[in-house]
């Protein structure tokens, strides 16, 4: 670890997942409760698109992912308005129409194969200077969003009717729990790719919902389950040369398998 | 119309895409009574009831709380849904859902505070429940996960209770219960209930007013006017000889309170 850290790309990998596990973890929460872990496959994938855009066209593959996925977002956030159709629903169109539309993208151009690999796994060394201070502006104001929202978005994933009635506004907080999901999403991609984002936004908050008693010591064991799965993918990814998206998940996914076996125990299953 | 009454249909219509659900729906509930909202499945029950909250907005007529158009009323207003479903050990307890019953009260972004908490304990203490405060809601009957909700309501000091099929998959027990727990909230706060049900029977034992729907209003009246209406059997498609037999408003599929 040491090592890794001797080296500047090291220091902003590790800086960049540890911001990253504390957004991913926290906004997981509200995944798990509101049954979203499809709608974050579907936006992660969806961003695949927007990275295609942005390499194809010489411009930010970050901002395409960012427009594309924020489009998806507020599509789904649209097309569910009235109830009529599922989230999950909306998303199986949107999602394979989204990445439909990145493939074709890059299949026009074999140059950028090798970076859009990156995008889609992740990779340690992707880290920028200038994609550090992205990352540390996006998650400024995503988790004051959700500091400051936090029990009004536990009320409107629990009972959204009732929330209508206590005259909460539910339909822009349903868009603002989609922009911050398509958000993290994007700030995720560069270090643990499109492919494997949506297991951050599920597995800590299903580790912390096993461990905990209450929401929120739920809360901190996801995020501390996170941030372990972030440091640790990133050691084992600079150790053995993995790409750092599936070494993140891979930890994240054996903590999970820890706390579900803790669990039962202590419940006394045989 | 009268618009000072808690609840004004007027001239009401409401279509989902091209499938009208409700046309000329007009009728009012006056503060302090018990109305039923009864039905066949896809009367517009629910829909009317989704007016009232706000989330659906009329295609044609207004709908009405306390005068104003829902969620712009001064006056609070709780809901209790047929069930809420929390994900499976997930660690929400009997209080944390009950103190969601203030957040109205509170305003975005602030947090809850000891009056708050009271209020949710107290809440409690009126439905009988304050002894399952600290245990996960998920763990609780069904007759006690409906008195949490009508517990969650209550914290929010409400003048009016929506209910939308509140005791469907309750034991008949538990569905008096609920019922008698909802009259004498009615009667000592003072409270107006509207619920949509398919119980006729409870209908018939507790509310003092009936509303009939079937994508319009067929009949509004008292329970007794309403249930020994010929039009009921032709909404819910019965012979008569059902309706009239020993309670005298017994619906099939409805057992006897």
């Amino acid at each position: 670890m040491m090592e890794l850290l001797s080296y500047e790309f090291g220091q902003r990998a590790l800086a960049a997942g540890v911001i990253v596990g504390l957004m991913c973890a926290v906004l997981a929460f509200f995944v798990v409760l509101r049954r979203m872990a499809f709608v974050g496959v579907g936006l992660s994938h969806a961003a695949l698109g927007g990275v295609a855009l942005g390499v194809i066209t010489g411009t930010s593959p970050l901002a395409g992912a960012m427009t594309v996925s924020l489009v998806v977002a507020w599509v789904i956030g649209w097309l569910t308005r009235r109830g009529r159709l599922t989230e999950d629903t909306a998303i199986g169109v949107l999602f394979p129409t989204a990445m439909a539309f990145g493939i074709a993208l890059m299949s026009l151009s074999a140059t950028y194969r090798q970076d859009l690999i990156a995008y889609l796994f992740g990779s340690i060394l992707a880290i920028r200077t200038a994609d550090l201070q992205l990352l540390i502006v996006l998650a400024a104001a995503t988790l004051s969003l959700l500091a400051l929202f936090f029990k009004e978005l536990v009320f409107m994933s629990v009972d959204e009717e009732a929330a209508s009635a206590a005259r909460l506004p539910v339909t822009t907080l349903r868009y603002l729990l989609l922009t911050v999901l398509a958000a993290t999403i994007v700030a995720s991609i560069k270090l643990v790719g499109v492919v494997l984002v949506s297991a951050l936004l599920v597995v800590p908050a299903a580790t912390g919902q096993l461990a905990a008693r209450s929401m929120k010591s739920m809360l901190v064991v996801s995020v501390m389950a996170a941030e372990i799965s972030v440091i640790a993918g990133l050691w084992l990814s600079w150790t053995w040369n993995l790409p750092s998206g599936s070494t993140i998940v891979l930890v994240s996914a054996t903590l999970f398998l820890v706390a579900f076996v803790s669990r039962r125990r202590a419940d006394g299953a045989p | 119309m009268n618009e000072s009454a808690a609840i004004t249909f007027d001239d009401v219509w409401f279509s989902y895409d091209t499938v009208r659900t409700l046309e000329r729906v007009s009728f009012d509930v006056e503060r302090g009574r018990f109305a039923a909202l009864i039905g066949p499945n896809g009367a517009g029950k629910t829909t009317a009831l989704r007016l009232l909250l706000g989330r659906l907005r009329p295609t044609r007529g207004r709908v009405l709380l306390f005068g104003s158009p829902p969620g712009r009323q001064r006056e609070a207003v709780g809901y209790i849904p047929q069930r809420v479903t929390v994900p499976r050990g997930f660690p929400l307890t009997v209080f944390e859902l009950v103190l969601m019953g203030r957040y109205g009260r509170l305003g975005l972004g602030r947090r809850p505070r000891r009056p708050d908490r009271d209020a949710a304990v107290h809440a409690l203490e009126r439905v009988g429940l304050v002894d399952l405060a600290g245990r996960y809601f998920e763990t609780l009957s069904g007759g006690q996960q409906q008195r949490a909700l009508i517990a969650r309501a209550l914290a929010g000091e409400p003048q009016l209770l929506l209910l939308d099929e509140p005791t469907a998959g309750l034991d008949p027990a538990a569905r008096a219960d609920f019922y008698n727990l909802c009259c004498l909230l009615q009667r000592e706060a003072g409270l107006t209930l509207l619920a949509a049900s398919h119980d006729i029977d409870a209908v018939a034992h507790h509310a003092d007013r009936v509303i009939l729907l079937n994508r319009t209003v067929l009949a509004v009246g008292s329970p007794h006017d309403v249930l020994h209406a010929p039009v009921l059997q032709e909404a819910y498609r019965f012979p008569a000889r059902h309706h009239d037999q020993e309670h005298g408003h017994r619906a099939p599929g409805t057992a006897p309170s």
